[in-house]
């Protein structure tokens, strides 16, 4: 194939799009991460209930609106965390558990074994897709066009379904931003990232903070799956290359930092798009796909592992 | 002469009964083949156990060197015409010396860095092998050569039970030397270990090694005999299995962990059919679309429960960590056989101690 | 005889000057406190010495050989040893191993069998024998501090460097680790106290070195130095109008004790 301006062009602007989604799910990682203090193994399976959850939800109830069913996606998955926060991770808030260090990463990773399997035990390990949210309206104005399922602009084109998925990821993003930089809870979240103690002494919970942070981590992650169940075929093993996905970012973008999860996002997306866009031999080039990231996570980690923008775990 | 403990007549016991399986099963083929299995597993296990229960070292890339091993004796034996056994010893050196370079990059990795780095290893690892269909035969995977010229499991059987106990008895003695002493303070307090002498840049990656070494030499061996490997078996979910098992068994012991190990395996195996009456078996039949919806599936004797063991095994091991924080299998050996040695030891030192200069005995700080 | 010397050490975290050409040198069986306010860089001191820390320039010297920049475990073998701050006793590991990890670091060829009768005598010497076959987790406080210094005695180093040897401790385990302190320094071993106990500094020191903004602003005989004016200014923040404020020995001022504990 030949590497034309307009197909890099296209590369680096489907990897913003998908980049944008990997950054939400990022985030949800930093929040737990600022929060708590661990990284959660099982992000994402997280991702993958999400997802899930609106399949299921749109197969069922087919008037169902697409939004509804990814806010519901978000309500399940925030619960699941909530659940799991108050009765694994508690205990080890409250200093009960020995070596929290070890216990954390053991935990969370039991908790995606018991989900990957759970989900396969109900839903059957063959994949599932949505169909498309939203088809787009025909328009045709030269420069652009658009057709039910994709947008071309200049020529690049566009899946409607990831144009959807990217715009609902930004709207949460913004969301999410103005909910830890602008309520009072928000700040309460940040209080807590920044010093423990002296949230305490100020009246706020930190207790309490966690289990908020978890699951509105594990929502952010359900979502970003939400968004993309009609784009991927979905597995119950969907959610181990998105964890690993938002391990890379978050480690690229520095633990902990609001900002270096969304450059991330964005970031590993791009890499990725222009990764198995320009390897020579397609059929590999799939499957390397995640191993861009990983490659770079794996550098990155050796030679910096506070990020680019990163606090020290 | 004393009356021989409970313990040992039953550890010996279990012993026995590990030789003469064979001969008690005689055609059950089937279950001599599990058996096998599980021995994989507990090696498995066994050496993860050293790596992160003794060393700290938590890495999640321990499937990975097991494939290493096997692909590379395969990958040997198809190329270049190895025999099984030369692929073996090779495959285990190569197991070995990328388990040198992973132990060498995550010298400077602190807890949860390690752990991501070896996923990441790990799973580069497995879609390295998804890829590169001309060298590893891909995701329908690579054929390899039987081990043994034998067309019944008994050898076989011997032989991992053998590797077991061999790979056992050296990390036992590996734990109970100076190698225990300084893995066990580099996962206590790597800084205070520093302080107090031990090389830890020595120790961490020898440890690395050492089992990396173990899973390659199980993996290769198996291989051989299973005479397939797949990237299938390098998927994440398999790696979670090795933690149950020893998490589960007792993830400071190394017998816990390789008990634990034949335990979950046994019972994996007898789970995959829950057996029911047969007079119930009509109304089960008529039941089978509901617990189709549900993931379960009608079997000849009972019900198929498909994923669900999985899903008990991943809440159990999650059960533990929470509440069993050293295992199931583990406490009940600590209790049978721990318990009289040191009461005996203490008791004897502080008479010693008492003997030797009664006044410096009491000393100013009580408990 | 013990020899170190500390050339012109630097060390610098970011924009952070933790210690500002920081030169001294250790000759035998001294006895050296080291004090200085908070944050004047006692502990970066001690971890450079240490080997935990890689001075950014100068150099430090240990018994002829070149020791800055070696990672801590070559550092402990070659002859600094250590206490920590917050005791880091091997938590789940029994006294006597604790004890032993140290022996076996420094003999490569050793059993731990052989090391079982001195790891008992250094435990019989602190008075914790009873304690051998305890699990170092259910240890109280004051004995974790005497395990770390049984294991410092098994390490066998030159020269011993006590962070905080007396902090949260009572009277009676003061008592054990003054004779500890004295005894050890007879038998030919220097050792570094750092402390903001004044009354057992001044009690135990036979020099004092005083850190500020990490640099050395005295180094001499307790009796000087605690009449040093530079001193004196470091402990109190203002300097005095009258004449030198005399410090009675056993007796903290009161705004040197506020200065100290912050």
């Amino acid at each position: 194939m030949e590497i034309t301006g307009q197909y890099l062009m296209n590369l680096v602007l489907n990897g913003l799009l998908i980049g944008s989604i990997y950054a939400l799910m990022a985030l949800g990682l930093t929040l737990i991460f600022s929060v708590l203090g661990i990284v959660s193994f099982a992000h994402g399976e997280h991702y993958m209930i999400g997802g899930y959850v609106v399949y299921f939800l749109l197969e069922t109830f087919t008037n169902l609106h697409p939004l509804l069913a990814i806010l519901a996606a978000g309500l399940v998955t925030f619960l699941i965390g909530v659940l799991f926060e108050r009765l694994f991770l508690q205990p080890m808030a409250r200093g009960e558990i020995e070596r929290p260090g070890e216990y954390a990463i053991l935990v969370t990773f039991g908790l995606a074994f018991f989900l990957q399997y759970l989900v396969q035990g109900i839903v059957g390990p063959h994949s599932k897709r949505a169909d498309r949210f939203f088809d787009l309206p025909s328009v045709d104005l030269g420069w652009l066009t658009s057709t039910a399922g994709t947008l071309k602009v200049g020529g690049i084109p566009f899946s409607a379904s990831r144009l959807a998925a990217a715009a609902i990821a930004v709207i949460l993003l913004l969301a999410m931003i103005y909910f830890i930089k602008r309520t009072w809870v928000g700040k309460g979240l940040q209080a807590v990232s920044q010093d423990r103690n002296a949230a305490a002494v100020v009246g706020i919970n930190p207790l309490n903070m966690n289990t908020l942070a978890f699951g509105l981590g594990t929502m952010l992650a359900g979502m970003s799956g939400a968004t993309l169940v009609d784009v991927f075929a979905w597995v119950p093993w969907i959610g181990v290359p998105a964890s690993s996905k938002a391990f890379v970012i978050i480690v690229l973008g520095g633990m902990g930092s609001m900002p270096g999860a969304l450059l991330g996002g964005l970031i590993i997306g791009v890499v990725e798009s222009l990764g198995s866009g320009l390897l020579p031999d397609p059929g590999k080039a799939l499957a390397y796909k995640d191993a861009f990231g990983l490659l770079i996570f794996a550098l990155v980690l050796l030679v910096k592992p506070t990020g680019l923008f990163g606090r020290k775990l | 002469m004393k009356r021989v403990p409970l313990q040992w007549i039953l550890a010996a016991g279990l012993f026995i009964l590990a030789l003469a399986a064979p001969v008690l099963l005689k055609d059950q083929q089937y279950w001599l083949f599990i058996a096998t299995q599980a021995y994989f597993w507990a090696m498995l296990a066994s050496s993860w156990a050293l790596l992160a229960g003794y060393a700290g070292q938590f890495s999640f890339g321990h499937i990975a060197f097991m494939a290493i091993a096997s692909y590379a004796s395969g990958i040997l034996g198809r190329d270049l015409g190895w025999s099984p056994v030369s692929g073996v010893v090779a495959g285990t050196l190569v197991a070995g010396v990328v388990g040198l370079v992973i132990g060498y990059l995550c010298l400077r990795l602190r807890r949860t860095y390690l752990a991501l780095f070896t996923i990441a290893f790990a799973e580069i690892f497995r879609l390295v092998v998804n890829a590169e269909i001309d060298l590893t035969g891909g995701p329908l995977g690579l054929y390899m050569d039987y081990l043994l010229d034998t067309t019944s499991y008994i050898p076989y059987y011997y032989l991992m039970l053998g590797l077991l106990l061999a790979s056992l008895a050296f990390m036992y003695w590996l734990a109970s030397s100076r190698f225990g002493l300084f893995f066990r303070s580099i996962r206590e307090d790597e800084v205070a270990a520093a302080a107090m002498g031990v090389h830890i840049v020595r120790y961490k990656i020898l440890a690395f090694v050492v089992t990396s070494m173990i899973a390659g030499l199980a993996g290769a061996v198996d291989h051989h005999f299973i005479g397939f490997i797949a990237p299938s078996e390098l998927i994440i979910g398999r790696m979670s299995l090795v933690i149950a098992m020893a998490v589960i068994g007792g993830i400071e012991s190394l017998i816990g962990a390789a008990l634990g190990a034949i335990f979950i395996h046994f019972s994996l195996e007898w789970l995959q059919q829950i057996p029911v009456p047969a007079s119930m078996m009509p109304k089960l039949i008529a039941m089978q679309p509901m617990l189709e919806k549900i993931g379960l599936g009608v079997g000849e004797r009972g019900i198929m429960t498909y994923a669900w063991r999985m899903v008990a095994f991943g809440l159990l091991l999650m059960l533990t960590l929470r509440f069993w924080r050293n295992g199931l299998i583990h406490p009940i050996i600590d209790r049978l056989f721990r318990q009289r040695v040191r009461k005996e030891t203490v008791a004897k030192r502080v008479q010693a101690a008492e003997v030797a200069s009664p006044t410096t005995f009491g000393g100013t700080e009580g408990r | 005889m013990i020899e170190l010397d500390v050339r012109d050490v630097y060390k610098s975290f970011g924009g952070i000057q933790a210690l500002n050409g920081v030169t001294f040198s250790i000759r035998g069986n001294e006895l050296i406190g080291l004090i200085g306010p908070n944050g004047a860089g006692k502990t970066t001191l001690t971890n450079v010495l240490d080997g935990v820390y890689k001075p950014t320039s100068g150099e430090v010297w240990l018994n002829g050989e070149r020791v800055d920049g070696l990672p801590p475990y070559q550092i402990a073998r070659r002859g600094i040893g250590r206490t920590f701050q917050v005791t880091r006793a091997f938590r789940r590991m029994t006294v006597l191993e604790n004890l032993l990890v140290p022996a076996m670091a420094l003999h490569p060829t050793a059993r731990k069998r052989d090391f079982h009768e001195r790891a008992m005598e250094v435990l019989e010497f602190l008075t914790i024998e009873h304690l051998a076959n305890e699990y170092a987790r259910s240890l109280s406080g004051g004995q974790q501090k005497l395990l770390e210094l049984g294991r410092l005695l098994m390490l066998d180093p030159d020269i011993i460097i006590l962070d905080e040897p007396f902090a949260g401790v009572h009277p009676k385990l003061m008592e054990t680790i003054y004779e500890y302190i004295i005894e050890v320094n007879k038998q030919g071993k220097a050792f570094i106290i750092i402390s903001h106990d004044m009354d057992s500094i001044f009690t135990l020191s036979r020099r004092l070195l005083v850190l500020n903004y990490g640099e050395i602003i005295a180094d001499g005989e307790p009796a000087k130095v605690k009449e040093d004016p530079a001193v004196i200014e470091a402990y109190l923040g203002e300097e005095e109008e009258e004449g030198p404020v005399v410090i009675p020995a056993g007796r903290l001022a009161e705004g040197m004790e506020e200065a100290i504990n912050g």
